[in-house]
């Protein structure tokens, strides 16, 4: 945001900030990272959620799936920080937030990858990864507001094969990137920069099934790195693969909140559809 | 709790190569020969050796013919520069011709006023001088600058695009300075400043006009390529929501540029005062336009993301070589006119054939 000063390094580089790299046994193992609880939101009357709960703990994949106009898309925008709810309370790492933007959202270690890429084509993929973070050279040159861009190349080189994406150059523009390629460099810039956790709405609704591939192991790998993962997906084999839980929801709740290797892609489209009996209800 | 094992991840690394586009690293070579800005310079220094070998006597590529050259294109130069970081970031200021008048008129006013007593000015004597230039310097900036920040609030409080807001302006800056001056120029503007500056040269050789364009040229260069600034300056042309989400302030960083657009403006105003010594409220009715062609000639997009202040700096210079070579044939220089629009209509088609072919 400012124009100088240094900057502090993706979180999951080594060195980064305290706390980052440290995510995995945070402070609060037992509870969960992130906690939503009766959650409410009326667009006019409308009710969108009827006093929803979902939980996501560090280093989880939660699968939130429902049919169209279940409520997914605006439980998600509720805890990323662009909707305020009007009920409930939600809570990072066990203690309530709330939280005013999606800006205030980035502060407290919460991220989101859109369907739509919000990246600069016209960037070179180190320009975007750091963007709005840019890196400055030390001392005098640095508070002129010159670039570190070499160090910015090699860090965001870093993020990425920690993340297992290889590029053979991150000095291109986005532009040149297949969709696949542009998705996951969004999935670990979020996972760079999230110290709690990452929201992707769709983020393969656009994409081939080798490019989704790719953008669930950086999404695998995000929650390997010990962040807490909530993906909203149309694409149920698929999230279910790399799921460990799925919450099915039906008008504005969760109805179902399943191991993911309990269960399968029949019974969750069934729960999502309301022809097969919530387990245990 | 986490069921990711890192065979998995690396076996996905390495799967995709195939099916993935070669993007790879660029040699040093294949960098420039994919800069405009480098097939700009060419055909710049290919003009230059033409008009050089069939000029009598050789007469283009003398010294003193080449900075006039500069001298010519001074102040489009610090227009067009100003005009690469707003074109970079996706806006476009018609109203810098105007803005350019309302400022060579204040200040020239300010120092007619200021020099000495009305008798005195009359009797081109000016007793007050050097308190009158620090005055309309400041009211230079001052004009452009405030010039600059109502069209940054107009843009960005009102969400009216920025073509819009400066056509606007711009025909209210101009009406400004012609009710200023009932439709004439402003009379009685010293001489001096003629002499210390508008044509003076420094160490006997380069007019400092140009001096003080390549000053700000080569600065606002620097600007763009090296610092954040100019960074995110192109990130808000190339996806201004992907700047928003990133947290660049995208509405007070499009102030910043506008208001350095007009601070700009203020400087080449005050350099049209002292060069002349006269206002043109009849002139600079092409200078946006102008500004706008050197900019795009040097490779930066129309639609934002892709700014060289460079490529700006020779597009500039193409115009002017052009017309000042075919005066030296002893050829109208009204043909540099539609030389320009070819060089325009070929740069960009040409640009845009090359990008697609790229992606």
């Amino acid at each position: 945001m400012s124009g100088v000063g240094p900057t502090v390094g993706p979180g999951i580089l080594p060195g980064a900030v305290p706390g980052a790299s440290a995510m995995p046994d945070a402070p609060s193992a037992s509870g969960a990272a992130i906690r939503a609880t009766g959650i409410v939101k009326h667009f006019g009357h409308i009710q969108a959620l009827r006093g929803v709960s979902i939980a996501v703990h560090a280093g989880e994949i939660v699968a939130l799936v429902g049919d169209n106009g279940a409520g997914k898309s605006t439980l998600a925008k509720v805890i990323c920080g662009s909707l305020q709810a009007d009920d409930g309370q939600i809570s990072f790492w066990d203690r309530p937030v709330a939280i005013q933007s999606i800006t205030h959202a980035h502060e407290l270690g919460l991220y989101t990858v859109y369907q739509d890429l919000a990246q600069a084509p016209d960037l070179t993929v180190a320009e975007n990864f750091y963007l709005g973070r840019e890196l400055y050279r030390a001392g005098a040159l640095g508070r002129l507001g010159i670039l570190d861009r070499r160090r910015m190349q090699g860090e965001t080189r870093t993020a990425l094969d920690h993340l297992g994406i290889r590029l053979k150059t991150i000095s291109a523009p986005v532009r040149e990137l297949s969709g696949g390629q542009r998705q996951a460099l969004a999935v670990a810039r979020a996972t760079a920069w999230a110290t709690t956790g990452l929201i992707l709405d769709e983020p393969t609704a656009a994409l081939g099934t080798r490019q989704t591939g790719m953008v669930y192991e950086a999404i695998e790998a995000a929650a390997g790195r010990g962040l807490a993962v909530l993906v909203i997906s149309h694409d149920i084999p698929r999230v279910l693969g790399a799921a460990h839980r799925v919450a099915v929801m039906r008008h504005g709740l969760v109805i179902a909140d399943l191991a993911a290797a309990e269960t399968n892609v029949d019974e969750v489209i069934g729960l999502m559809l309301g022809s097969s009996r919530v387990p245990g209800a | 709790m986490s069921g990711v094992s890192e065979p998995v991840v690396n076996e996905v690394a390495e799967a995709p190569a195939e099916f993935e586009p070669e993007v790879r690293s660029l040699t040093a070579f294949e960098r420039l020969t994919r800069s405009t800005a480098f097939w700009i310079g060419t055909a710049l220094l290919g003009m230059v050796i033409v008009f050089g070998l069939i000029s009598p006597d050789n007469a283009f590529v003398r010294p003193s013919n080449l900075l006039t050259i500069g001298l010519n294109a001074a102040q489009i130069m610090i227009l067009a520069v100003g005009m690469t970081y707003l074109i970079g970031a996706g806006q476009l200021d018609l109203s810098v011709g105007s803005n350019l008048i309302l400022c060579s008129v204040f200040s020239a006013q300010a120092v007619v006023a200021l020099a000495g007593s009305p008798e005195q000015v009359v009797s081109g004597e000016y007793p007050n001088l050097p308190f009158a230039v620090v005055v309309a310097v400041l009211v230079a900036l001052l004009t452009g600058g405030l010039f600059g920040l109502v069209n940054a609030i107009l843009v960005t409080r009102l969400h009216i695009t920025s073509f819009i807001v400066t056509l606007a302006t711009g025909g209210i800056g101009l009406g400004i300075a012609l009710v200023r001056t009932g439709g004439g120029n402003v009379s009685y503007i010293p001489r001096e400043l003629q002499l210390a500056f508008g044509s003076a040269k420094l160490f006997d050789l380069v007019p400092v006009p140009l001096v003080v364009a390549g000053i700000i040229a080569g600065f606002l260069w620097a600007v763009m390529r090296l610092t954040g600034f100019g960074l995110r300056t192109v990130a808000i042309g190339s996806s201004r929501e992907a700047a928003v989400r990133a947290g660049v302030a995208v509405d007070r960083h499009l102030v910043k540029l506008f208001v350095m657009m007009g601070l700009l403006v203020g400087i080449a105003g005050l350099l049209d005062v002292a060069r002349f010594a006269t206002t043109n409220v009849a002139g600079h009715q092409t200078d946006a336009l102008a500004a706008i062609a050197a900019v795009v000639i040097g490779g930066s997009s129309l639609f934002g993301g892709v700014a060289s202040v460079g490529g700006t700096i020779l597009g500039t210079l193409i115009p002017v070589s052009l017309a000042t070579g075919l005066v030296i044939m002893r050829v109208e220089s009204f043909y540099q006119l539609i030389a320009v629009g070819i060089i325009l209509i070929l740069a960009v088609y040409w640009d845009q054939r090359r990008r697609s072919g790229m992606s």
